[in-house]
């Protein structure tokens, strides 16, 4: 029984790591711009096309690094086209148009490479188990875990040591005083922006290998995405790293004890959450408005 | 009895102590004012007392009832009605529907779903009345919106006069105003002072406005009371003419 | 009175519903699509009572437009249930939904709100696909279809005569439509307004802000689970698309596109929305993309919507 309890808290772990990657990437947007992206899976679909059309040229190694590259790229252009002019107009618009930007991705995405499936293959040295007693600790999704882990780090480490990072986690707090303080608060959003698409596409880089790779790949993790940053709480990072983990991790438990249930599991913690302390574990009191 | 009387009300923002041990007591028919260079935490004050958010520590006690830890819902049913220093009013409905909704609020029909005509007339009257009352009655369908800052902040004074306040608290009701629409903010507040009665508790700037029509005066800074007095005494008082020379050598 | 509601406007409107199944006919639709823009008119405007005069943006409709869909199709299928119970059945397992968890989220504002409003459309879009037992999971709910409709006097064929089905929708659409103007018209209408314009002054004017806006939500959760109950009706068949976020992001964009800040504009979006979705999906494969254009075109160019962009010629 504890073979299995393993196996499925590690899953969680990996799972509630991707949840994890992918929210903290909208959190970013959101919590400086205040623009829920909608078109963030599409984004990870994406890079996770881009890396399987690079593959045959770079290699694994090489599209990983390069396609989240890419889709930020992209996101910088969005960004800057798109999103801009809506700033100072009601949250309804920006909204709608990262919705109607989720429908463009992703139908662009099945026009190009097309509906069904496409294989995609991650390296065989890494899809080996490491150890026989605990056959699920593959390469793959160690590797996984550190790439997220290096991801994370490299987030707070931008974030805490760095001028952008500083004055992305000013802005937060109060972007009129920033701007006045001399920053350009428009290269600093699409900046942002970026750096919040390029963690989609990495996300995407790394489902593609474990889940397979189809169209549908990004709308299958977004909602998980949004549910991490309500449990994790409005305005912090780190909460959306720990909901992302713990809803992980409770669906994983859940699928021991009471399989059918493991999805349903992230919703009920949610709701639990919304009850009992509605701006999240590490969310702050005021950031309603 | 006192109409308001705050005990040693203080705030404290983290280390930043806002509002520190104020107390005052606002009698019936009374118009204060309240004045201190800026940063001196009046808005925070009346924030207090109107209950935006709660004190660190101290009292508020409206008409004898503890009010300190109540809703500004509840204390806007109690009797208190503000405006603030940035007008807030509804832009896109017009000034006759400013006035209906708060009317209507203060008649107890924020829930109905339907109201006869008979109502309805009566409302229409007193409408009419607060219309002749600031003074606006040639732009009852004017969006407020496109009205002149002077005549929004009639229409917000209005607003809150329809909720038959039992104290009116008034935040720099003049601000950002030019002289002839400062003498009619002026003429205004002090008809509803010395001819409706009305208690009135007043943030400004302008010293002309409160030595014209303050029966009592009380000055802050740094968040604490530097002086209270009649206008007389305060303006004789050394500490405050040194807070607001100080200020204005800056 | 300062409401966004022209008579002439309204004597316009009931004329062309009144008429919908000929002329639309003659422009190459068909009955059944009219019924599809009353329905889906219908769910815009209940959504605009609470983003429109409320000002309150849900982006989780679908989720009671659903339940009201599978209240209906279930009380058919499992209960034998005549038209109007079925659509009483779906209209109140919706509203009681509404009701729970919109005391759940409503002390969050602006972007939270929407987030949670997503969230919780999900819940039930989850639920629809996983319980295949009862609701037949992806594949939909069939097997049922509905009855004629026994009046007493008469008995109305609305499932085999399309423009009987279309005339008995006509009359729910009107009955809901007239009850939500005299709302929006009413004292209480007035407080949502006021929350709309100006939250901060409506709480200083004495409003409990966060009871009225759940009541603005659960009363547009009601009649948007009326037209979801139709819109199964009208397929004769439900699945868990009725309950997908795309529903309820197409909801928002007919009422932006229509126009948010008057009474008929969703409907006018909802004609567009609906025809125009007929039309591209039946010219090319890649109408998911035209639709996402429509949503940015919108946004960018057009956020007044139809009946906001003629309003700005009018006076005061």
């Amino acid at each position: 029984m504890s073979q299995l309890v393993l196996f499925n808290v590690f899953n969680g772990l990996i799972v509630g790591a991707f949840y994890a990657l992918m929210a903290l990437g909208l959190s970013l947007i959101l919590n400086l711009s205040g623009v829920i992206n909608f078109a963030h899976g599409g984004f990870l679909a994406l890079g996770a096309y881009f890396a399987y059309a690079l593959i045959p040229f770079v290699g694994f190694w090489g599209a990983l690094v390069v396609a989240p590259v890419l889709v930020a790229v992209l996101g910088l252009g969005v960004e800057r086209v798109l999103i801009r002019p809506l700033y100072g107009a009601d949250p309804l618009y920006s909204l709608l148009l990262t919705f109607g930007l989720a429908y463009i991705l992703e139908d662009m995405t099945r026009f190009v490479w097309g509906a069904q499936s496409v294989p995609f293959q991650a390296p065989a040295i890494l899809m080996t188990p490491l150890s026989g007693d605990y056959f699920f600790l593959t390469g793959y999704r160690l590797f996984m875990i550190a790439i997220v882990a290096a991801a994370v780090g490299g987030l707070f480490a931008v974030l805490n040591y760095t001028r952008l990072g500083t004055r992305i986690r000013a802005g937060v707090r109060d972007l009129e005083t920033v701007s006045t303080l001399g920053v350009n608060v428009r290269i600093l959003r699409n900046l942002n922006f970026g750096f919040g698409i390029y963690l989609a596409g990495l996300a995407g880089v790394l489902a593609a290998g474990l889940l397979g790779l189809s169209p549908t790949i990004g709308a299958n993790l977004i909602m998980p995405s949004f549910v991490a940053i309500i449990v994790g709480g409005l305005g912090s990072l780190l909460g959306t790293l720990l909901g992302g983990l713990l809803i992980g991790v409770a669906s994983g438990l859940a699928a021991v004890y009471v399989p059918s249930a493991s999805e349903a599991v992230i919703y009920v913690m949610m709701g639990l959450v919304l009850l009992v302390r509605p701006r999240g574990l590490l969310g702050e009191e005021g950031r309603v408005h | 009895m006192t109409l308001l009387l705050v005990d040693r009300l203080s705030k404290r923002f983290g280390s930043l102590v806002a509002i520190d041990e104020v107390s005052l007591a606002v009698e019936p028919g009374e118009l204060r004012a309240i004045i201190g260079p800026n940063g001196a935490g009046k808005t925070t004050f009346f924030n207090l007392v109107s209950g935006l958010f709660p004190p660190s520590s101290g009292s508020v006690r409206f008409e004898g009832e503890e009010i300190t830890n109540l809703t500004v819902e509840e204390r806007v049913r109690r009797g208190m009605a503000r405006t603030f220093q940035i007008t807030e009013v509804f832009p896109e409905l017009t000034v006759a529907d400013n006035l209906r909704v708060a009317v209507e609020l203060a008649r107890g029909y924020g829930l109905s779903p339907w109201i006869g005509r008979a109502a309805r007339r009566k409302i229409g009257t007193e409408i009419d009345e607060l219309l002749a009352t600031g003074d606006l009655a040639g732009k009852r369908h004017v969006l407020v919106g496109a009205l002149s800052h002077g005549d929004q902040r009639a229409v917000e004074i209005m607003m809150a006069l329809a909720l038959k306040p039992r104290l009116l608290m008034l935040d720099e009701p003049t601000a950002g105003m030019g002289d002839q629409e400062t003498y009619d903010i002026v003429r205004l507040v002090r008809r509803l002072h010395r001819r409706q009665g009305f208690t009135i508790m007043l943030i400004e700037h302008d010293m002309r406005v409160v030595f014209n029509l303050a029966d009592k005066i009380m000055v802050l800074a740094e968040g604490r009371v530097l002086a209270e007095g009649t206008p007389k005494e305060i303006a004789a008082n050394e500490a405050v003419q040194a807070a607001y020379l100080g200020e204005t050598a800056r | 009175m300062s409401l966004v509601r022209a008579r002439g406007l309204d004597v316009l409107i009931a004329a062309a519903l009144l008429s919908m199944p000929f002329w639309m006919a003659a422009i190459g639709g068909y009955t059944e699509l009219a019924t599809r823009v009353l329905v889906m008119g219908l769910a815009a405007m209940s959504l605009n009572f609470l983003l429109g005069f409320t000002g309150v943006l849900s982006f989780g409709h679908a989720a009671y437009f659903g339940l009201g869909a599978y209240g209906a199709a279930m009380a058919i299928k499992y209960l034998e249930a005549g038209t109007i119970p079925a659509i009483a059945f779906g209209v109140a397992a919706a509203t009681v939904a509404a009701a729970i968890i919109g005391a759940l989220i409503v002390r969050r504002r602006g972007v939270y709100f929407a987030m949670v409003t997503i969230a919780f459309g999900q819940v039930f879009y989850f639920l629809a696909f996983r319980w295949n037992s009862v609701t037949g999971g992806d594949d939909g709910l069939t097997g049922w279809h509905r009855q004629p409709l026994d009046l007493g006097f008469a008995t109305l064929d609305i499932f085999r005569n399309d423009k009987a089905f279309y005339y008995f929708v006509l009359v729910v659409f009107a009955l809901c439509v007239a009850a939500m103007a005299q709302l929006i018209a009413s004292p209480f209408g007035r407080t949502l307004l006021a929350i709309r314009e100006n939250e901060r002054r409506a709480r200083f004017l004495g409003v409990p802000i966060e009871n009225r806006i759940w009541l603005s939500f659960v009363i547009s959760c009601f009649f948007v689970s009326a037209a979801g109950a139709l819109y199964a009706l009208l397929n004769n068949f439900t699945d868990p698309r009725a309950l997908r976020f795309d529903l309820s992001g197409n909801l928002v964009i007919m009422a932006v596109m229509g126009g948010m800040r008057s009474f008929w504009g969703p409907l006018i979006g909802a004609g567009i929305f609906v025809a125009l979705q007929d039309y591209v999906s039946s010219h090319t494969q890649n109408w998911m993309s035209v639709i996402g254009l429509v949503f940015v075109l919108v946004v960018r160019f057009f956020p007044r919507g139809v009946l906001g962009a003629l309003r700005r010629g009018r006076p005061a």
